[in-house]
């Protein structure tokens, strides 16, 4: 399915794909500089650092967390995080008695300013299905038990609503200052099919 | 914010792909041109999606392959059936192409014409 390599033609996806390119360069549509900073941008610039962000400052600032519950998306715009797929997100916080997770169970709906484009696995329909008929099951094969008396709570993405999950700060992390509490905050545990673990010793200083 | 810093945690730096292929990249920036140019919205463009996908998933659950685990390979883009999520730019691309047609931009045939062009023997192209 990938490009043609040593000199041969695309065929398939890829050859669809350079006809309708080709096709729509002529009527001055697209032009390849466009499509290729599109593609930079979400290869290299979106992604789930800017949610790490958001959840380190949900930790150590209480003000910005009842804010980023109340009203993300305004909230995160004060941090310079907007974009397509974010104008309605909702942050749900995760708590020793409840445990969020994210899914879109009609196509792969995400908050893509705060977490990028999702993986693959997001996207697929074991993930879609059994996210909500079975999430304590799925979570267990991401290797996440969640005690009985944890409600586990499923978040589906309307045609409207993006949601991120903010997961529990881990113990051994008070002293840490925000920059390092975005370096242990993962894309997975944002979703929701991740914990954060406490750091095993103080995150070394910047080398 | 420095560079290392934006790219810090993108899919690229942890060794993960954000398109499985350059074609599915090249689809997806096509999508949000077109949305860019106003040409459509990408709610029109995600019932398009949705309706591709609800099709395939229509099709997966009759041939009762509903229970795949997601997580058997989370974090790679090995290819693992059509139910891991790998057919997604397939989808993708059907409901572009669908959409194109429906606003009367680019039609099927002039797809294939284009197609046949490309691969069309042509002693002076150079590779």
């Amino acid at each position: 399915m990938a490009q043609g390599t040593h000199g041969t033609l695309p065929s398939g996806a890829a050859l669809r794909v350079k006809a309708l390119e080709s096709l729509l360069e002529e009527k001055g549509l697209v032009d390849s500089q466009a499509l290729d900073a599109i593609v930079d941008a979400y290869e290299t610039q979106v992604g789930p650092r800017n949610g790490a962000r958001v959840v380190a400052k949900a930790w150590a600032d209480p003000a910005f967390r009842k804010r980023l519950l109340e009203n993300a998306t305004a909230t995160v715009a004060e941090m310079g995080i907007a974009g397509p797929e974010g104008e309605h997100m909702m942050a749900v916080e995760n708590s020793p008695r409840v445990h969020n997770l994210i899914v879109c169970t009609l196509c792969s709906c995400y908050p893509w300013p705060m977490l990028g484009l999702p993986p693959v696995w997001y996207k697929s329909f074991a993930y879609r299905s059994r996210a909500v008929r079975d999430p304590r099951g799925l979570l267990n094969d991401f290797g996440l038990e969640i005690p009985d008396e944890v409600e586990v709570r499923v978040w589906d993405a309307s045609a409207e609503q993006r949601y991120m999950v903010i997961p529990e700060r881990p113990e051994g992390t008070e002293k840490m200052t925000e920059d390092e509490l975005a370096e242990l905050v993962t894309r997975d545990s944002m979703v929701g099919v991740a914990k954060i673990e406490p750091p095993r010793r103080r995150a070394p200083a910047k080398r | 914010m420095k560079p290392e810093e934006l790219l810090a945690g993108t899919a690229r730096e942890r060794g993960e792909q954000v398109f499985g292929a350059p074609w599915e990249a090249r689809a997806f920036a096509i999508a949000r041109r077109m949305t860019e140019l106003g040409l459509c919205t990408w709610d029109e463009f995600r019932a398009l999606l949705i309706d591709e996908v609800g099709k395939a998933d229509r099709a997966r659950s009759q041939a009762g392959t509903a229970n795949v685990s997601p997580a058997a390979s989370p974090n790679t883009s090995a290819p693992g059936g059509s139910a891991s999520g790998e057919a997604y730019y397939t989808h993708f691309l059907s409901a572009l192409e669908r959409l194109l047609a429906e606003k009367g931009i680019v039609g099927a045939r002039d797809i294939e014409a284009r197609m046949a062009e490309i691969v069309a023997p042509e002693p002076e192209s150079h590779k």
